[in-house]
């Protein structure tokens, strides 16, 4: 085994673009993780999407050996956390298993709301924190600047904070040794019974469900009988390793270490991130503290363009599930786009990228309902339903009171834009909590606001009405009641289901009006006139019409024109393809988001 | 062997706003001795293939081919020598008119050319500036006498939907093409083209975006008007007094194969006649037709560069013959729409009032199911919603 004092376990946090992931590359070229021939950016994102958008969405742990100045050679084992608000927990679980971190810092960009959130998180779990000024080459780079807002700000001591440039390596020796030197080796005991965290898991077809461990108390390996104690699953294990980055077997795993486990077990709802892992007999008795259950927070309905491709769908959601517990799904079928799933989601980054993967990955042809969030409906009968659909809404009469979802909101923003921030924070119902100025470039804002009102276009508004100085993260404190209804959409005198969504009553005429003017543009002229009205219940709010289209013609063609226009009408019908009949009305994907961009 | 060519004339005085046609108008010379040259030689090129023989049509179309005058006329004679003409065979010349004089027309008739469509577009200044054309309302009526009075056919090009083009004012260029002794006149909607000088216009909003409402409206007072003055409408774009119909044209709605010289020329060739010019070899059984570009770019088709080429099967070949026969006021045989295997999508476009079937007198067909010597032809609602009915017999769904 390890001597512990020569392990050390850190994580590396930062706002999003800040090189989280461009650093991480650095230091597994440094310490010969990764052959130079081997190393591709963002080594350690493994999906496509991670790499295209420069985002981390799971949560990654390698290992690398680093000879010291004094001579040693350290384990240190790097847990790369995803970088979006929509992935807190998880990278609350990941920051557990550390006893430190690199705070990264653009040093042009300075400190950001994530920054915040994530500083604040590394600071509850009790983490060495080591402020590392990153994009030192960039042209705008102001390091003295950065760290004194790193001090004043966060209160974290930066005199030292390392300087680096993931782009040319700068600073990155730095940074390992400052990690040796500050960061405290793990301190669990050897001889007590197993404890070991699950901060991440991903499903590999031939060997099941491998989940991502530390080790606090005791060791693991093969053979060990093992018990899961959230969801009190006993198993045995079959093998244990350590990331490299590929899985390389090891005989235990021992105090402070950190690797991966296989169980055999098949089903990742029996290995839940958060959970911890102890003998099957005399095993510890409390478990880790900090577990709880991942919900989903936002909803959408997601249906197959061509509904032959329901099939195709579901088996597309049940893979994808194996490797994200948080993402769910349950069938849901409407008139208007036939049978879909109601999918819910950790937040709208979340949704995008399982969209994104399910379209990609699978390639399937998606339209998506714009999002709604979980509705608390107490009905005059006494009962209470949790509804995740608009559609699910029951009728006004029986509807005692409704609450909904509310978020603490914390807004980074230079002062010249507080009076924005406010404008549109007050738009969308928020609650102004409190202010104060962090530094003279920066005031923390803080809001409640319903998380209804966020998924609408909040954080691209907030990003342009103070010329993306502001930066966002929030925390959901709970559901308070609100006076909403539901508001319908007609085509062409029909219902449209999967166009409904519930709004505050004193939105509604507003935000309908402002619908059927967005639908009227959206919605192509077709064959005949298009009647498109807004109601709640039986009584129309607004109402707009798409005119017959007259005339499409191609008038001319002639000898060269012929394979030119056969073409055009070629994409002509693949563009209608992408559309969705409702009825006899053509309605393209993005009238289903339109609610979404209802600016007021 | 075709019986039809195209000859492709790059060459403008300038480019009008709308026009995405290729055309350069850099007129000196050498350039156009250069491509009069490139194109006597495709000429020699397809007679000594063996593939030249005598056409029933030829058309010099551009560009604007009048604009190179004397070279104009050395190209008729060369064209016609490699293509030799039957008699009463149809020989077109594109013009504008600012480009034609009654020199350069008597020259062009004493060459073989029996026709020619000039470019009016509209007889209102306004319009004409909006349009980007370089000549005048004035040119435009004397280029049209200058025609007639030489006893060559005319044909006019007029536009609808330009921006600004009250009701009056169509009216009023609609009176002007019958007073012009024309015998045919095609009429077009407006359409922009992307990345033309319009195009940037009306996204930038100096002019406004044309109407398809508006353009609908004029298209239908053009066919009430021309049919009231004796020249009806036989294809969607176009009109003419009976026996005047272009016959290079309903040559290509009728899928005859026809050649194309010249940079940015387009030609269509059974599959025997491509193969033996060396542009495909071989392909599968089941290619019905073959249609090929030149370069759209003087030097490299100088260069002889290859050329676009398309292959289609044989089914793709019946689909295209409706395509193109629905743009005919004769229509197509039912024969043709079974052979397709159309006759679902018809029905379809019949529910929707878009198609039609007749008789071969054009009269309606009463009866229930089908009837010996049926056609389908486009309805009035259906020339203006035209996409629609292609797109869905070129898609076949």
């Amino acid at each position: 085994m390890t001597d512990p004092r020569h392990i050390r376990n850190f994580s590396i946090i930062a706002h999003i673009d800040h090189g989280k992931s461009t650093l991480a590359d650095r230091m597994l070229q440094l310490t010969h993780t990764v052959q130079d021939r081997d190393m591709k950016e963002q080594m350690l994102d493994s999906m496509d999407i991670e790499r295209e958008r420069g985002i981390t969405i799971k949560a990654q742990a390698v290992r690398v050996l680093y000879e010291a100045d004094d001579g040693v050679t350290y384990q240190l084992n790097l847990i790369d956390t995803p970088g979006h608000v929509d992935f807190t927990y998880e990278v609350s679980r990941s920051l557990q298993a550390c006893e430190g971190c690199l705070l990264v810092v653009d040093a042009a960009q300075g400190v950001e709301a994530q920054t915040v959130a994530n500083a604040l998180m590394a600071m509850n779990a009790h983490l060495e924190i080591i402020p590392l000024i990153n994009k030192i080459d960039l042209p705008a780079a102001d390091p003295e600047r950065v760290r004194h807002e790193i001090e004043e700000v966060l209160a974290v001591p930066a005199e030292d904070a390392v300087l680096t440039s993931g782009k040319t390596g700068e600073g990155v020796r730095e940074a390992l040794e400052m990690i040796v030197r500050k960061v405290p080796a793990p301190s669990g005991d050897p001889d007590a019974p197993l404890t070991a965290l699950i901060f991440d898991s991903y499903f590999d077809a031939y060997r099941g469900v491998v989940a991502l461990i530390r080790v606090i108390d005791g060791s693991i390996r093969k053979g060990t009988k093992i018990r899961m104690m959230a969801t009190n699953t006993v198993t045995e294990v079959e093998e244990v390793g350590v990331r490299r980055p590929a899985n390389i077997p090891m005989d235990e795993l021992t105090v402070g270490e950190v690797g991966y486990l296989i169980t055999g077990l098949k089903d990742p709802a029996l290995v839940k991130v958060g959970d911890t892992v102890t003998l099957a007999h005399h095993g510890a008795e409390e478990p880790l503290p900090g577990y709880r259950e991942v919900k989903p927070m936002v909803f959408t309905g997601l249906f197959p363009i061509d509904g032959d491709q329901y099939p195709e769908l579901r088996d597309a959601l049940d893979k994808l599930t194996l490797n994200d517990p948080a993402l769910i799904y349950e069938p849901e079928s409407s008139h208007a786009l036939g049978f879909g799933f109601r999918c819910g989601f950790l937040g709208l980054l979340h949704m995008e990228v399982i969209k994104e993967r399910l379209e990609r990955e699978f390639d399937l042809d998606l339209l998506a309902t714009a999002p709604s969030v979980e509705y608390h409906v107490y009905r005059t009968n006494g009962e209470v339903l949790e509804i995740h659909s608009p559609q699910d809404m029951p009728d006004a009469g029986s509807i005692d009171r409704v609450e909904e979802p509310y978020l603490r909101a914390t807004v980074l923003v230079p002062p010249d834009f507080v009076g924005a921030v406010m404008e549109l924070s007050e738009e969308r119902r928020g609650t102004f909590r409190d202010m104060q100025y962090l530094s003279k470039t920066t005031v923390e804002m803080h809001y409640e606001i319903p998380l209804s009102e966020l998924i609408m276009d909040y954080f691209d508004q907030l990003k342009s009405r103070t010329r993306g100085y502001a930066t966002l993260d929030y925390e959901v404190i709970g559901f308070q009641e609100s006076d909403l209804v539901k508001l319908d959409v007609l085509l062409a005198g029909k219902p449209v289901d999967a166009l409904s969504f519930i709004v505050h009553k004193d939105k509604a005429f507003s935000r309908g009006k402002i619908l059927t003017e967005k639908l009227r543009e959206i919605i192509p002229r077709q064959m005949f006139d298009v009647p498109i009205q807004a109601a709640i219940g039986g009584r129309i709010l607004a109402r707009e019409t798409v005119k017959a289209k007259r005339k499409d013609v191609l008038a001319k063609c002639y000898g060269g024109d012929i394979s030119r226009k056969r073409k055009l009408l070629e994409k002509q019908k693949k563009g209608k393809k992408r559309m969705k009949n409702v009825g006899l009305v053509e309605v393209p994907q993005e009238a289903f988001m339109a609610i979404l961009k209802v600016d007021e | 062997m075709p019986s039809h060519v195209y000859l492709h004339v790059p060459f403008c005085r300038m480019k009008c706003s709308y026009c995405d046609f290729y055309s350069v108008t850099d007129l000196a010379s050498a350039r156009i001795e250069a491509v009069i040259t490139g194109m006597e030689a495709e000429l020699t090129q397809w007679s000594s293939n063996g593939l030249a023989g005598v056409v029933e049509t030829v058309y010099f179309g551009g560009g604007t081919p009048t604009v190179i005058t004397g070279g104009l006329v050395r190209l008729v004679r060369s064209a016609l020598e490699h293509f030799p003409v039957r008699a009463g065979a149809e020989v077109t010349v594109e013009a504008n008119p600012d480009s034609v004089s009654v020199q350069l027309i008597d020259a062009l008739a004493a060459a073989g050319v029996t026709r020619v469509s000039v470019g009016v577009q509209s007889f209102n200044s306004t319009e004409l500036a909006v349009l980007g054309r370089v000549h005048t309302v004035d040119e435009a009526k004397a280029a049209c006498s200058a025609v007639h009075a030489t006893g060559l056919e005319l044909s006019i090009d007029l536009m609808c939907g330009i921006p600004g083009q009250a009701a009056a004012s169509w009216v009023e260029t609609l009176e002007q093409a019958l007073r012009s002794g024309a015998d045919h006149i095609s009429v077009y909607p407006l359409t922009l083209e992307p990345g033309t000088a319009l195009d940037v216009a009306v996204s930038t909003g100096l002019v406004q975006e044309p109407d398809p409402d508006i353009a609908a409206e004029q298209m239908m007072i053009a066919e009430e008007v021309f049919a009231a003055a004796g020249i009806p409408r036989y294809e969607i774009a176009n009109y003419a007094r009976p026996g005047h119909e272009s016959r290079h044209n309903l040559a290509y709605w009728t899928g005859r194969p026809y050649v194309g010289i010249g940079p940015a020329a387009h030609g269509m060739l059974d599959i025997e006649t491509a193969r033996h010019t060396g542009m495909v070899h071989g392909p599968g059984p089941n290619v019905g037709r073959v249609r090929y570009g030149n370069p759209a770019d003087i030097d490299e088709w100088l260069l002889g560069r290859a050329t676009e080429i398309e292959l289609l099967t044989r089914s793709e070949v019946l689909r295209e013959d409706v395509m193109l026969g629905l743009r005919l006021v004769r229509g197509v045989p039912h024969g043709a729409v079974v052979a397709a295997d159309l006759v679902d999508v018809l029905i379809s476009l019949e529910e929707s009032g878009l198609v039609e079937r007749i008789l071969n007198s054009g009269l309606p067909v009463v009866e229930e199911g089908v009837v010996p010597s049926m056609r389908w032809r486009t309805t009035r609602r259906g020339w203006l919603l035209g996409n629609e009915v292609f797109e869905r017999v070129w898609t076949g769904e």
